[in-house]
C-alpha cells in the first residue's frame, strides 16, 4: 500500500501526546523540509508546551534565519531565533576531518537545547530525524558512512529525552505529510539542506570567511538552476549547491595571475536520498554560473567544476 | 504473510523493509543474532547486503544466519552480500570482484522463470560491490551485467535466489516488481 500521510499523522500526533505526556518539548527546526513537518507535528500535538528553536550557526544559506521565520509563521509555528554563530565557529577552528565536524556541531546544537529546554523547563527534544540519518550514521553491522549530527553526532550524555516521529520514513514520505498538513508548499518542496550546514560544504577548516564565500556560490547555483528549471530548460533537480575545494589552480584575471580557489557545483536527483545520479544541466547555464562564481568571488575563486558522481559510489553532500 | 530481514548491515535494508510495505506484505529487520526459533514461522527470509567482505572474513560475522539457511524450509532471498553469503555457504567461491560496480549496471536477464518473470531483457539496476560469488554448485545463473556473470542465481533443489544488484533502490528499474515475483514463488 502507498505510504498514508493522513493516517500517518492521526497515529503520530497521538503518539507524541502520550510520549511527552503533559510535559513540555522543545524542537529544533532548522527550516528544512523533516524538521519542519516535524515542528508542525508537535505542535499539533503538544500546542503551547512545545518551543520551536532555530539556531543560526553561522552555516546557513543566505538570508536562512528570516526566510524560515516568515516561511513557518504562515503555517502557524512560532520560531525562536538564537544566535550561536561564534560558539560554532570557535568550536571548530583548527578542524578539518568531516567527521570530527559533524560530531563537533551535534555536540553544539545538544548544548544550545539543552539552555533553551532548561529555560523552558522541557524534558523532551524533539527532532525531524528520518530514516537515512540513522542509517547511515551507522551501527552495529551498518557502516558508519557519515554521523549525522541529530544520530551519531549527539553527544553521550544529554539531559533530555528524544522524540523522533519522523524515524522511519524518507524524504519523499515527509514531503507528502507536509503537503496532507497544509503547509505552504515552500516548505515542503524545499530542497534538502544538511544539519551541519555549510560546515559540510567546506572542505577542510571552517573559517567565517570561507563560510561565506560558498554561501554566495550556493546561492548563485541556486539562482540560476532554478531560473533555468522555471524557463524550461532543466527539471528542477532534487538538491543542487557548491561546495568549496581546498585546491588552488592558477587562472588569469584582467590580465594578471591568479592563484585562486576551487568551487565544485553538483545537483543531483533522486527521490529519497539513498541513491542519486547526477543532474544532466544544459551547457549554457553551467556556463552562466561558473561566469557568476568567478566574476562575483573573484578575489577568491577562479575555477569552478561540474560533479557528475553518483551515489554510491559518492555521497550527495561532500562530507 | 510476514517476512524476516536479516540484516547484514546495508545502507539499504530499511529500503527492503520499505518496498515490501509497500507490495502490503508485513516484515520485520532481525539483527544477525535472533535465535532460529524467533524466525522460523516467518513465510520467507530476505538477507540483506552489506558491507562484511563475506570472501575474506566476513563471513564469520554473519552470526546465527548459516543455521537460518540449513534450517529455513520457506523461500529465502539474498541481496549483495547476502547472495555472495548463500553461495559461500552452498559451496561457492566469494571473492573480491573482477569488475567491482557503484551505480548504474546495465543487467542483462539469462532467465525469465519466476524472479525475472515479464520483465525486459535488459534494463538499468544499482549496484554497489567490491565482491561476488561465482562457481555454486547446484545454483543457475538467473543475470549478469559485463563486468559480473553472476548478478543472480537460484537454487536447483530449494526456493533460494540471490541477486547481486539491489533490487530495493529507487534508481534500479522494476526493482518492485522483482521483490513482488519473489513473493508470488512465497505464495506458492
Amino acid at each position: 500500500m502507498p505510504f498514508d500521510a493522513e493516517k500517518f499523522i492521526q497515529k503520530s500526533v497521538s503518539e507524541t501526546r502520550a510520549l511527552v505526556n503533559g510535559g513540555k518539548a522543545i524542537i529544533g527546526v532548522s527550516g528544512g523540509v523533516d524538521s519542519s513537518v516535524a515542528a508542525a507535528i508537535s505542535s499539533r500535538a503538544l500546542g503551547m508546551n512545545i518551543k520551536c528553536v532555530f539556531v543560526d550557526t553561522g552555516l546557513m544559506r543566505k538570508d536562512e534565519a528570516h526566510r524560515v521565520k516568515a516561511m513557518l509563521a504562515t503555517a502557524g509555528v512560532d520560531l525562536h531565533i538564537v544566535d550561536a554563530s561564534k560558539v560554532f565557529f570557535e568550536a571548530l577552528k583548527g578542524i578539518s576531518e568531516p567527521e570530527e565536524k559533524r560530531k563537533i556541531i551535534g555536540a553544539e546544537f545538544i548544548r544550545v537545547f539543552e539552555a533553551e529546554a532548561s529555560s523552558f523547563g522541557a524534558k523532551y527534544l524533539v527532532q525531524g530525524t528520518i530514516a537515512p540519518d540513522w542509517i547511515e550514521s551507522g551501527s552495529g553491522l551498518r557502516a558508519t558512512i557519515k554521523s549525522h549530527h541529530n544520530v551519531g553526532g549527539l553527544p553521550k550524555k544529554m539531559g533530555m529525552t528524544l522524540v523522533e516521529p519522523l524515524h522511519e520514513l524518507y524524504k519523499d514520505e515527509v514531503r507528502k505529510i507536509g503537503a496532507a498538513l497544509k503547509l505552504p508548499a515552500d516548505i515542503y518542496n524545499r530542497q534538502p539542506f544538511p544539519g551541519p550546514g555549510l560546515a559540510v560544504r567546506i572542505m577542510g577548516e571552517v573559517t567565517p570567511q570561507k563560510a561565506q564565500i560558498v554561501r554566495v556560490a550556493c546561492a548563485i547555483a541556486e539562482e540560476e538552476i532554478e531560473k533555468a528549471a522555471h524557463e524550461g530548460k532543466m527539471a528542477l533537480p532534487w538538491q543542487y549547491f557548491a561546495v568549496l575545494l581546498p585546491v588552488k589552480t592558477v587562472g588569469v584575471l584582467g590580465d594578471a595571475r591568479a592563484y585562486g580557489n576551487t568551487i565544485a557545483v553538483r545537483a543531483v536527483e533522486s527521490m529519497d536520498g539513498m541513491t542519486a545520479k547526477a543532474c544532466p544541466i544544459p551547457p549554457d547555464v553551467l556556463e552562466r554560473i561558473s561566469d557568476r562564481i568567478t566574476r562575483e568571488l573573484k578575489e577568491h575563486v577562479n575555477r569552478v567544476v561540474y560533479d557528475v558522481t553518483s551515489k554510491p559510489p559518492g555521497t550527495i553532500e561532500w562530507e | 504473510m510476514f517476512v524476516s530481514i536479516v540484516d547484514f548491515g546495508s545502507q539499504w535494508t530499511h529500503r527492503i523493509h520499505r518496498t515490501l510495505t509497500y507490495l502490503d506484505v508485513e516484515s520485520k529487520i532481525i539483527p544477525v543474532t535472533t535465535q532460529f526459533s524467533e524466525i522460523k514461522n516467518s513465510d520467507a527470509l530476505i538477507i540483506s547486503g552489506g558491507a562484511l567482505r563475506i570472501g575474506i572474513g566476513g563471513a564469520e560475522e554473519t552470526g546465527n544466519t548459516k543455521e537460518y539457511l540449513e534450517k529455513f524450509e520457506g523461500p529465502i532471498m539474498g541481496v549483495c552480500a547476502g547472495q555472495q553469503f548463500i553461495g559461500l555457504h552452498f559451496g561457492g567461491k566469494a571473492q573480491p570482484a573482477a569488475g567491482p560496480e557503484y551505480g548504474k549496471v546495465e543487467l542483462v536477464i539469462d532467465e525469465h522463470d519466476d524472479l525475472f518473470a515479464g520483465l525486459p531483457d535488459k534494463f538499468t539496476v544499482w549496484a554497489s560491490h567490491n565482491d561476488e560469488v561465482v562457481n555454486t554448485p547446484g545454483f543457475s545463473i538467473l543475470a549478469h551485467s559485463k563486468a559480473c556473470s553472476n548478478h543472480a542465481f537460484k537454487s536447483h533443489s530449494r526456493p533460494i535466489y540471490g541477486c547481486l544488484f539491489h533490487p530495493e533502490v529507487e534508481h534500479t528499474e522494476h526493482g518492485s516488481e522483482i521483490y513482488s515475483n519473489f513473493l508470488k514463488i512465497v505464495k506458492r
